[in-house]
């Protein structure tokens, strides 16, 4: 069956790769899987290319309606993979028609879709979901044979991921034989990426191209001697890169951050003006249409370097790149490959990233990434289970659409992974939050959202059906303020807490302008070009993301190597002197050893604790530590941490020595005194405020919205302090803690790391300055103060933070909650 | 309990939320919102039961021990014509029965005025912004009243009080200036905005179940 498809191959010049037709061949015997390898190396064909030769042997005069869906993450890629879908159909001499829906979709088109369905539609799982919701939702997409969820690792580890395996259920139910493929980077726990797409179904794993040579090395200064020791901007590098950029006629500069990416690009401008034009810059907060001017100058070859974030990541295929950057630690070894076959993006062509470290420590980073590269040591992405915001707006999504019966969606639901534990309990509460407000003995007469009527759930009022299809979705969004110049030309978003911080006539830096905020008006801020030289990047939030557990493991044992001698790698041997002035001062660490150094400066007596496990494992831990020693003796510690350790510090001088032989370090009551130690409400509450959106608790609203809707409008937090106080018991808060022990602890890989440390020998140094090790941690930026004292006494000693010299008006801040 | 002078009269200020006005046994109210969890649940937003008895129990405990003859609503009493639930009128009308002796007035606020008056049976005056009292003009919005110390609510009034080392808290409170003052919104599901106020402003927050200077 696949000729016509080997045929056209041949025409295009292109051979076969085994494993396109391995993906063809198993399609087309009825099969479903997930195809695995790096970007830009045919994935895209060998999931497509099977239904259109079963299409082809079918012999289809006219297009028929949707047979195939076509899932993305990302709204910026849908429209290049329907273009290319298109090419190949046609190529293929296939009377198919491509669509694309997502949010971007004008309505003109969205009903012309609905009159005529295309063949083939491209969309993300929100859309999805969003028809779902629709009563003609069956009618739609009852007829579909494949669906194929590209990216699907980005999916897989939160809640827009089992949005996709809840409208899988939806459309096996319809149509048992449907067969389903994901496209995947390769990831550490691929069976389970499978199991997860295919609810268990059997499948196969194939893995796609896997010769694609990558070199990974990274960019020494020459004055190593010099290199700061701290430091999260790291243009110490500068040179190098311009360096760097000048040997290379494309080149991918990837940060960590948009404010850094804000910064490289000013300075790389600053350093060689005569590459105005050539080099951009690209980050997610960026006007759609200057993304798009980049994405096309890239794909052209018409610019020298593009300095961008991780919306570069994915997708969209840049075959003149021949060189990725790395700006700081690479964190991962996942998003390093992922971020190395940016460059070389052919089958065939080499992948070339080179690390550029920021401070000093980055250096061995970037070697241990490496290491782990080589030995394929992969990071998991692991799934989110049991989301039970999600089950309630899923449970209005198809009430709102087919409407449903309650053991039905019920067995539906547990046929995903994600849903296969639930209990009868949680579906009952799930069921009557949405049908009765609340648990079923508390009756609330003016709540119907969905009704039941004669045993068939469904959405009665179209107020409330048009409100939960504009908030379908996991995404949460922060209230962003567009930033536009007098003459109209948009710049793209800031967060609206920045901008409240700022007054007309500050000036800040913001896509690669400096700008001076002239006035905000209607979440628009009106800003000309500045006349002062801009200092403030705008800190997102978010992006911080933790050294993985990999990278992590992987720096340890590149420590152990350096102290035998084993560790011969040029970045080694950049920062040796820095490893011997820690070594004398101090110690470096063996991997069955724990360091705790001590000092004492001005501002007190400091404890550093090096387990090496990465800053959010750090986090919790020296939460639990300091509340330990707190328990034992009365004391307040201030706690910094990174991703190599933290640092507990007292003003008063207390000694870590004696409670560490005494159990400091016990697995044993953890996840209680975790919870403890940490203000885990205050977490829980932040947490709290995607629940709430998910869970259809707040509404993100809508332009020109009646006023009505504004009174049913609240913050999160506002929500989460209601449900606390008067519905303790609700799932969903338990729900905020549990994502707040997972995600932002890592709760899990906290408690393997106190394992791992309760059976290390633990070697306490006394050192008469912070060493190399230590010095990060005093710069580390975030304090946060374990305080067990009474509100109101720590309210007397607090100093009231108002602005004395702020003019009469009455600012109320833009966190402000809505009082209207 | 707290004391403070405003506009020349001794006011108690309430960790109920409220202020105490002894010289003419007057409490002092702004923001109820009654009916605000009422009007979520009536657009499909499950919120749970017990706002409505926060707020009728914690009026009750402001009240008591003070022998009150007359209790002023500044604006935005009921939260939307939406939220005009029986069980919520049922709730507040009870204590109202309970408490026949007090003169109630309610300022209007911009609530108030989509939401309508309150009904007549709960012998509520109501009255438009800027009703003199004593030295004060009660008024819901914020802004200076000639000839009177313009006593507010409308803002929900909080500030960020800061600790050395990066910690903050978020703290309702009261706001007085030189020509406005403002109390913090009492309704258990409300939230606050933050406030500036200038140098010289009497600023007290409320702390769990204290009223402190700042």
């Amino acid at each position: 069956m696949t000729g016509p498809v080997e045929r056209w191959f041949e025409a295009c010049g292109w051979r076969a790769f085994a494993f396109q037709r391995e993906v063809w061949e198993a399609y087309l015997a009825g099969e479903s899987g997930l195809v695995h390898s790096a970007t830009g190396t045919g994935k895209t064909l060998a999931a497509f290319l099977g239904p259109a030769a079963e299409a082809l042997a079918q012999g289809e005069r006219e297009s028929p309606s949707l047979r195939v869906l076509w899932i993305t993450p990302m709204r910026a890629l849908a429209g290049d993979t329907a273009q290319s879908l298109a090419k190949a159909a046609e190529g293929l001499g296939l009377a198919w028609t491509v669509g694309l829906r997502t949010g971007d979709t004008p309505a003109a088109e969205r009903a012309r879709q609905a009159k005529r369905p295309p063949s083939v539609l491209v969309t993300t799982p929100e859309s999805l979901a969003l028809m779902l919701s629709q009563a003609e939702a069956r009618e739609r997409l009852g007829g579909v044979r494949a669906v194929i969820v590209d990216e699907w690792h980005e999916l897989l580890g939160n809640k827009r991921g089992v949005q996709v395996e809840l409208s899988l259920a939806r459309l096996r139910r319809w149509n048992p034989a449907l067969r389903t493929w994901g496209l995947s980077a390769t990831l550490g726990n691929l069976d389970e990426a499978l199991e997860r797409l295919l609810a268990g179904g059997p499948g196969r794993v194939v893995r796609g191209v896997s010769d694609k040579p990558v070199v990974i090395d990274t960019l020494i200064p020459e004055d190593v001697e010099r290199f700061p020791w701290a430091g999260h901007l790291g243009l110490a590098m500068l040179p190098e890169v311009v360096a760097a950029l000048e040997a290379s006629p494309s080149t991918l500069v990837f940060t960590n951050t948009r404010s850094q990416a804000e910064i490289w690009y000013q300075a790389l401008l600053e350093a060689r003006p005569d590459w105005a034009g050539v080099v951009a810059l690209h980050h997610g907060s960026l006007d759609a249409e200057a993304r798009a001017w980049v994405e096309a100058g890239l794909k052209e070859g018409r610019l020298k370097a593009v300095v961008a974030t991780s919306s570069l990541d994915l997708g969209v295929d840049f075959s003149p790149v021949e060189r990725v950057l790395q700006i700081g630690s690479p964190k991962g070894v996942a998003r390093l490959l992922q971020r190395a076959g940016r460059s070389g993006h052919a089958p065939g062509r080499t992948s070339r990233v080179s690390c550029v470290p920021s401070h000093a420590l980055e250096f061995v980073e970037a070697a241990a990434a490496r290491r782990a590269a080589q030995a394929g040591r992969i990071e998991s992405r692991r799934p989110v289970e049991k989301p039970l915001d999600l089950l309630t707006q899923h449970l209005v999504t198809i009430a709102a659409g087919d409407g449903f019966v309650e053991e039905d969606l019920k067995a539906e639901v547990r046929s995903t992974r994600a849903f296969r534990d639930l209990t009868d309990a949680e579906w009952r509460w799930a069921l009557d939050f949405v049908t009765r407000g609340g648990e079923s003995l508390k009756a609330y007469p003016e709540y119907r959202k969905v009704e039941e009527v004669d045993g068939w759930h469904v959405v009665r009022d179209a107020d409330i059906a048009r409100r939960h299809r504009m908030s379908v979705g996991t995404i949460v969004s922060d209230a962003s303020v567009e930033v536009r110049y007098f003459n109209g030309k948009r710049l793209g978003h800031v967060e609206e807490s920045f901008v409240a911080w700022l007054s007309p006539g500050d000036s800040f830096v913001f896509a690669g302008h400096a700008v001076e905020l002239f006035r905000l008006e209607n979440m628009v801020a009106l800003v000309r070009p500045a006349r002062a030289r801009a200092s403030t990047v705008p800190r997102w939030q978010g992006g911080r993301s933790p050294l993985s557990n990999e990278v992590a493991e992987s720096v340890r044992e590149l420590l152990e190597a350096h102290l035998e001698g084993r560790a011969a790698e040029p970045e080694m041997r950049a920062v040796e002197r820095l490893l011997r002035l820690q070594r004398s001062w101090s110690r470096i660490p063996r991997r069955h050893e724990l360091l705790v150094e001590q000092c004492e400066t001005r501002e007190g007596h400091h404890a550093f604790f090096y387990p090496f496990e990465g800053r959010h494992v750090h986090v919790g831990m020296s939460a639990l530590l300091a509340w330990r020693l707190a328990r034992a003796r009365p004391a307040s510690f201030s706690m910094a941490f990174n991703d190599y350790g933290f640092e507990l510090l007292s003003r008063e001088p207390f000694e870590p020595g004696p409670a560490l032989r005494e159990g400091l370090l016990s697995p044993e009551n953890l996840l209680d005194d975790v919870l403890a130690s940490l203000n885990a409400a205050e977490l829980s509450k932040r947490q709290f405020r995607e629940i709430a959106r998910v869970a259809g608790l707040v509404f993100q609203g809508y332009p020109g919205q009646p006023r009505t809707a504004r009174q049913v409008q609240a913050t999160s937090g506002l929500l989460y302090e209601v449900f606390a106080r008067w519905d303790a018991g609700n799932p969903l808060l338990a729900q905020a803690e549990r994502e707040v022990l997972e995600r932002e602890l890592e709760f899990s890989r906290l408690a393997a790391a106190m394992r791992r440390l309760g059976n290390a020998s633990v070697v306490l140094r006394r050192t008469r300055q912070p060493t190399p090790f230590a010095f990060p941690l005093m710069v580390a930026r975030l304090r946060e103060k374990l305080s067990s004292e009474k509100l109101a006494d720590r309210v007397r000693r607090m100093q009231l933070e108002y602005d004395r010299e702020a003019d009469e008006a009455m600012a109320s801040d833009a966190q402000a909650e809505l009082f209207e | 309990m707290t004391e403070c002078v405003v506009a020349g009269e001794r006011l108690v200020l309430l960790a109920q939320r409220a202020a105490w006005w002894p010289a003419r046994e007057t409490l002092f109210v702004a923001d109820f919102h009654l009916g605000k969890a009422a009007s979520f649940r009536r657009a499909g937003i499950a919120l749970p039961a017990g706002t409505t008895t926060e707020n009728v129990e914690r009026l009750e405990r402001a009240l008591e021990a003070r022998a009150a003859a007359h209790l002023v609503f500044l604006g935005d009493f009921l939260h939307s014509a939406e939220g005009r639930a029986p069980a919520t009128l049922e709730r507040f009308a009870r204590w109202r029965a309970a408490r026949p002796g007090l003169a109630i007035t309610l300022v209007r606020g911009n609530h108030d005025d989509r939401a309508g008056d309150p009904p007549a049976e709960w012998d509520i005056r109501c009255v438009n912004p800027g009703e003199a009292l004593g030295p004060f003009a009660l008024v819901h919005e914020p802004a200076p009243v000639r000839g009177g110390y313009a006593l507010a609510g409308h803002v929900h009034p909080a500030v960020r009080l800061a600790e050395r080392g990066g910690q903050s808290l978020r703290l309702p409170c009261f706001w007085f200036g030189p020509r406005v003052g403002v109390l913090p919104s009492f309704g258990a599901f409300t939230g606050s905005a933050l406030v500036r106020p200038r140098a010289g402003d009497q600023v007290f927050v409320v702390a769990d179940d204290e009223v402190i200077r700042v």
